[in-house]
């Protein structure tokens, strides 16, 4: 195994005692009605936190993504509930605020050279009063059945049948892939890895698609006929982060990425438009927060002047937690899946266990902070 | 220019501010030839080689590549046109592998646009088997590499590329006796292969073993030009002490 499975391998192990621990202190936290709230719970930090990941990766950081969030969320349910503009005009024109927003923040940092520290630490706070702005403080309800879907809830999940094929379809891709890398080895003249390893991975991806698919089936609300699946805002989620760990790994984009954060002056030395990666970057993350908002605002029925508060911090402690370091170049967009569980699960567990808001602030910064130490220690 | 030089600078000027960092300097470069460029922290190497890697734009003078005029926008147009430069502080991406390192800014892909890493890992694997044969953690972080297996890699990348001129910017500072064997060593192969070199060194040894001429530069003037095997080591300092050319080169 490399450092960077390693490094999951652990933080999996981490979450997994973490929920067994609290499901022995709850008796009710390893139920599928508690995991299925849990991912819905997490996923709107979790969409952002994909992308953060890669924003750190390549030495940068943005701390404006919750206020973003805010006054996307809050443009998007005003243009609906006041104007009255259909659903998707109303996202699309989120979508283009917030490029609008990364590609300005992006040009600060990446062409004028500002510290994005700095550029964005004035989003988040100018970017929270744009939130404010637009709808005057006030509350747009939002009424879109098909938009609230999206949010999850009892009317927001795929049902047992289309969560099977979700899944089945989900397997078929990763083994697919994973035939056709073999393919493309065997045709540079390498030698593929014994059929065994492959048949493991494929058994052991199906085996954790599967299963999840068969928990959340099982969660049946009381006087619905069948299970309730896969909740839509997992499906985005899990969508995002395929997306983005394919960039990641298998793109151009994505090894410019990593080369900028391993050693900046290398990557442009060796002829990388460093610049452009940079600007692109935002833009991505800020098409990232557009998605999120539009998760949160469906979860809220509304969209309002304080949604995404404080956000930008939860995002950044996923990614660490996850295993990104924030001096740049290492971490993955997997980890932060991992990472968002794991405050998402304590946060929950704690609230389960009825500990107080104080000690759970308590222990969620501490968290990070081991988080941290133990890559240090690993490091040496 | 002479029917034989493949590269030619003429008249190179730079200068930051009121200061002239490149004042004036010419030099050829023939293929399969090693000329040493010498002189203080100052003197005006580190500037010359930026310039001719596309690092720096000429303020003044001409650069001509293979009997042509050329001018370098970027690193990589210089890269395009064949010559390759390896910095002193080795640009690699310590978080990536050899083999990313290998083919970083210039990847192979797939017909879908995707890296192609099958193709790149077995382009490399020859290519480092045929520079070092003790090399084979071609997927471990170059971090974690020692300095003569990193210098290998970004030697690999000119022999990979086939570069036409190579700049060196201190090869072998850093390395142990070993190790320093296994870059001279290298470094006579690419000779070999018709691959011109400019050594930026301060070491002697470095140069009596591997310059065929060697270059001696002070506060941006070019000192004088000579056969290494025509001047003792005891001349070549006083060339980059004194800045005068002994009386023996006419």
């Amino acid at each position: 195994m490399s450092g960077a499975t390693q490094r999951l391998a652990v933080m999996a192990a981490v979450l997994v005692a973490i929920a067994t621990g609290f499901h022995l202190l709850t008796g009710s936290f390893l139920t599928a009605e508690n995991l299925s709230n849990l991912v819905q719970q997490t996923a709107v930090v979790g969409i952002v936190a994909s992308g953060m990941a890669l924003v750190i990766v390549a030495r940068q950081i943005d701390l404006a993504v919750g206020s973003l969030l805010g006054a996307v969320g809050v443009l998007m349910a005003w243009l609906q509930y006041t104007h009255g503009w259909g659903v998707p005009a109303a996202l699309a024109a989120g979508l283009a605020f917030a490029l609008v927003i990364g590609l300005c923040q992006g040009a600060l940092s990446a062409v004028v050279g500002l510290p994005s520290f700095v550029v964005t630490l004035g989003g988040l706070v100018s970017l929270r009063g744009v939130a404010f702005l637009i709808a005057d403080g006030k509350t747009q309800p939002i009424s879109d059945p098909g938009l609230l879907a999206l949010g999850g809830g009892m009317d927001g999940t795929l049902g047992e049948g289309w969560s099977w094929v979700a899944g089945l379809v989900l397997v078929a891709v990763c083994v697919g892939w994973q035939a056709a890398q073999r393919q493309a080895q065997r045709h540079a003249g390498l030698a593929p890895r014994s059929l065994a390893r492959e048949a493991l991975q494929a058994s052991l991806t199906a085996l954790g698609v599967l299963g999840a698919v068969a928990v959340f089936n099982a969660y049946r609300i009381e006087g619905q006929e069948q299970g309730q699946g896969l909740p839509l805002p997992l499906l985005v989620w899990g969508a995002v982060v395929l997306a983005l760990s394919f960039v990641a790994r298998h793109t151009r984009f994505g090894r410019y990425v990593y080369a900028i954060g391993g050693n900046p002056d290398a990557a442009r030395l060796a002829g990388i438009p460093v610049r452009r990666v940079l600007i692109q970057l935002n833009l991505l993350l800020a098409a990232l927060v557009a998605l999120a908002a539009v998760v949160a605002m469906a979860r809220l029925n509304a969209g309002t002047n304080s949604m995404g508060t404080g956000m930008e911090l939860t995002v950044i402690a996923a990614a660490v937690i996850g295993g990104v370091s924030l001096a740049g170049g290492s971490g993955s967009v997997a980890g932060t899946v991992l990472g968002a569980l794991i405050i998402q699960s304590i946060d929950s567990g704690l609230l389960l266990t009825d500990v107080g808001i104080g000690w759970r602030m308590v222990v969620l910064g501490q968290v990070l902070v081991a988080a941290v130490v133990f890559d240090r220690v690993v490091q040496r | 220019m002479s029917a034989t030089s493949l590269l030619e600078v003429r008249d190179a000027r730079k200068s930051f501010g009121g200061v002239h960092a490149v004042d004036g300097v010419s030099l050829s470069l023939a293929p399969g030839e090693v000329l040493a460029v010498l002189g203080h922290n100052g003197a005006g190497k580190s500037t010359l080689m930026q310039m001719l890697a596309g690092a720096l734009p000429f303020d003044g003078g001409e650069l001509w590549l293979n009997g042509r005029p050329v001018t370098f926008a970027s690193p990589a147009a210089s890269r395009a046109a064949g010559i390759e430069t390896i910095h002193q502080k080795l640009a690699l991406a310590d978080n990536l592998d050899a083999v990313a390192n290998l083919f970083l800014g210039r990847e192979l892909r797939t017909r879908f646009g995707l890296l192609d890493d099958a193709a790149m890992r077995a382009a490399a694997v020859p290519l480092f088997a045929r520079l070092n044969p003790n090399f084979r953690n071609l997927g471990d972080p170059v971090a974690s590499l020692s300095g003569g297996q990193r210098q290998v890699v970004a030697i690999a990348r000119a022999l990979q590329f086939q570069a036409r001129v190579l700049i060196m910017d201190e090869p072998c500072a850093a390395l142990g006796p070993s190790e320093t064997a296994l870059v001279h060593d290298l470094i006579r192969r690419l000779r070999a292969e018709g691959v011109g070199i400019l050594l930026v060194t301060h070491d002697m040894p470095d140069v009596f073993a591997l310059s065929d001429r060697l270059m001696v530069m002070k506060n941006g003037r070019l000192v004088g030009v000579t056969q290494t095997a025509a001047v003792t080591e005891d001349e070549v300092l006083a060339m980059i002490i004194a800045g005068k050319a002994p009386a023996t080169l006419g």
